[in-house]
């Protein structure tokens, strides 16, 4: 699948933007795939892109593709469809449910569509150390675990694109390696692209694009 | 949906209070009841009200004349023309028409042995098929020496209860009366003079009755021909206690059995009762069905965040839409299969109680109730699916 942005600039960040050079916003710009790291300080708009790119916000100018459909003239079953088999997202804020446990919530991704056995996911959890944490509520685990839940939930769908914003934010450097390898050997499984936005540069993919906002 | 994936979903909505989905519930049930109640008790009354002949399978006869006033008084009699009678054919519940043909000739009756009386008669003649039941030997031909007659019920109570008393007459019962000879004298110029014999009693009409053939050959040899003239009607109705029909009578002057008046009264007001207790119930399921619908309501409002995520992360709205739906089948159709259970069971034991005193009503409630079910299910269910549409766009 092509990502394609036509000169997207969105509303709120217009006025900043207009003395601030970008290799985003107001830009034409075609991802095939591979890795591509977004880099960019805090305020610059990281979240805001990353959402555009799933097709959750409109409020901007310029368009976005998914190959030759665009997620806001689209609609609302054709979507959904596309987040569930095509783009998934690991969400800045996590958005996880609260009430349901850890299982629970990938249970709700894979109940869509799913391209992992229940033994993966359970192996993934180990790999991740949260596996000891699955029948406990979201909300009882500490930011870091539900980080990696949150991870968990998007690689079980099958996708095209991964998206990940600020992914490891909360984890220690032996989880982030975990994580890191995990998310790798998926993306390569699946032949996919993944665009992650972080703060400051990384090295944790060998990414073929840089993007600064 | 894999029930799996409905429980995950309905684990993601905000749980409501169980005291909230008990009294949502309830609160339907009432509603529900009520409104299947009023329309159970519509349709016995009207069943008991409008069903006096229904019952047994028959229709009633009803004999309509047209009234003596101050201004009538003194002319012709008043009789029925040929497009009146045809306009009555037409009347609401009339089935048929059958004129009653009054002698226009004088009938002297004299009895012998101990009885030992004489009088003139009023004679008359219907159609066959209006009598109650029709003599084996129905018939009179000229120079036929015998006449069959039939005998008003009413004639022979009012001969046995008030007549023989004072006179110190016997009383007769039916079996006796029919052996009575009576000699029968028609006209007065070189009268007719027959042997005749009761061969029946009506119920229907207060008059003596006399084959068809006896009266057009009396009317004819005494009275000078012409046309007969039809003074009464005697109607064969449906329902003689219908609004409309005795509307009818009253409009045209007609004048009939006043305890139908009476009854078409009663069964107005009652029906009237009935009618208003059905417009409150149906408010009170109104007011349930909002009622439910802003529990509904409530419990998506309270789920927004979790259905917005449920969306974000692939859920299309529709999956929602049926799957809050769903959720509230349950408790929808539960409280309204309550209401149709017990509705049922008072139907039962209603018809009960009244098979007691000796009056039918269905053990099975009728298709109103059945159609008021499925229409107030119908209703609500599109009404919720509506709110849950406008919830989840």
């Amino acid at each position: 699948m092509q990502l394609s942005l036509h000169h997207i600039v969105p509303h709120h960040l217009r006025e900043r933007l207009a003395n601030q050079p970008s290799d985003v916003w107001g830009k034409e710009l075609v991802l095939q795939g591979g890795a591509v790291f977004v880099q960019a300080p805090s305020g610059a708009g990281k979240t805001t892109l990353m959402h555009i790119l799933y097709g959750l916000r409109t409020d901007h100018d310029g368009t976005l593709q998914w190959d030759a459909l665009q997620p806001s003239k689209t609609d609302d079953a054709t979507l959904s469809r596309l987040r569930a088999t095509d783009v998934s997202i690991v969400f800045q804020d996590l958005r996880l449910f609260p009430a349901l446990t850890a299982w629970e919530n990938i249970a709700v991704k894979m109940h869509l569509a799913t391209a992992a056995t229940e033994q993966d996911v359970l192996q993934w959890m180990q790999r991740l150390g949260i596996y000891h944490k699955k029948d406990a509520p979201a909300a009882t685990l500490s930011y870091g675990e539900q980080q990696r839940v949150a991870i968990v939930r998007a690689l079980v769908q099958p996708f095209k694109w991964l998206l990940l914003d600020e992914p490891f934010s909360h984890l220690d450097s032996a989880n982030r390696q975990q994580a890191i390898a995990l998310v790798a050997d998926v993306v390569r499984q699946r032949n996919a692209g993944m665009i992650l936005a972080d703060l400051d540069e990384n090295n944790y993919f060998p990414y073929q694009q840089t993007l600064r906002l | 949906m894999t029930e799996a994936a409905k429980n995950i979903i309905a684990g993601t909505l905000q749980p409501n209070g169980r005291r909230r989905v008990v009294a949502a519930a309830a609160v339907l049930f009432v509603g529900t009841t009520l409104l299947l109640l009023s329309i159970l008790a519509w349709t016995d009354l009207t069943h008991m009200l409008g069903g006096r002949q229904e019952q047994q399978g028959q229709s009633s006869y009803v004999v309509i004349g047209k009234q003596v006033t101050e201004q009538s008084m003194g002319r012709e009699p008043a009789s029925f023309s040929a497009q009146e009678i045809k306009d009555i054919a037409h009347a609401p519940q009339v089935q048929d028409v059958g004129a009653i043909v009054p002698a226009r000739f004088p009938v002297y009756a004299t009895i012998g042995g101990r009885l030992a009386m004489a009088t003139d008669l009023p004679v008359a003649a219907v159609p066959d098929r209006f009598i109650d039941s029709l003599p084996d030997r129905w018939n009179w031909q000229p120079g036929d020496r015998a006449l069959p007659v039939i005998l008003s019920s009413q004639f022979l109570d009012i001969y046995n209860y008030v007549f023989a008393p004072g006179q110190r007459l016997p009383q007769l019962s039916r079996t006796s009366v029919r052996a009575v000879a009576l000699r029968l004298q028609a006209g007065h110029e070189n009268p007719l003079v027959l042997s005749a014999y009761v061969a029946g009693f009506s119920d229907r009409i207060n008059s003596l009755l006399v084959p068809m053939s006896f009266i057009e050959y009396g009317n004819d040899a005494f009275a000078g021909g012409g046309q007969n003239t039809t003074s009464q009607l005697i109607l064969r109705v449906n329902d003689p206690s219908d609004g409309a029909f005795n509307t009818y009578l009253q409009q045209h002057g007609y004048t009939t059995d006043p305890q139908n008046l009476r009854w078409s009264r009663m069964r107005t007001i009652v029906q009237a009762v009935a009618s208003a207790t059905g417009v409150f119930a149906l408010l009170l399921m109104g007011i349930s069905t909002l009622v439910f619908m802003l529990f509904a309501e409530l419990t998506v409002a309270r789920s927004q965040a979790s259905l917005v995520l449920l969306r974000q992360l692939g859920y299309s709205a529709a999956v929602l839409r049926r799957a809050i739906l769903m959720r509230f089948l349950p408790m929808a159709a539960t409280a309204m299969a309550l209401s149709v259970v017990v509705c049922c069971g008072i139907q039962v034991g209603i018809a009960h109680i009244i098979g007691e005193s000796g009056l039918h009503l269905p053990m099975v409630p009728g298709w109103q109730y059945w159609a008021a079910f499925a229409t107030s299910s119908l209703l609500l269910w599109l009404l919720l699916a509506r709110a849950v549409r406008r919830a989840i766009r």
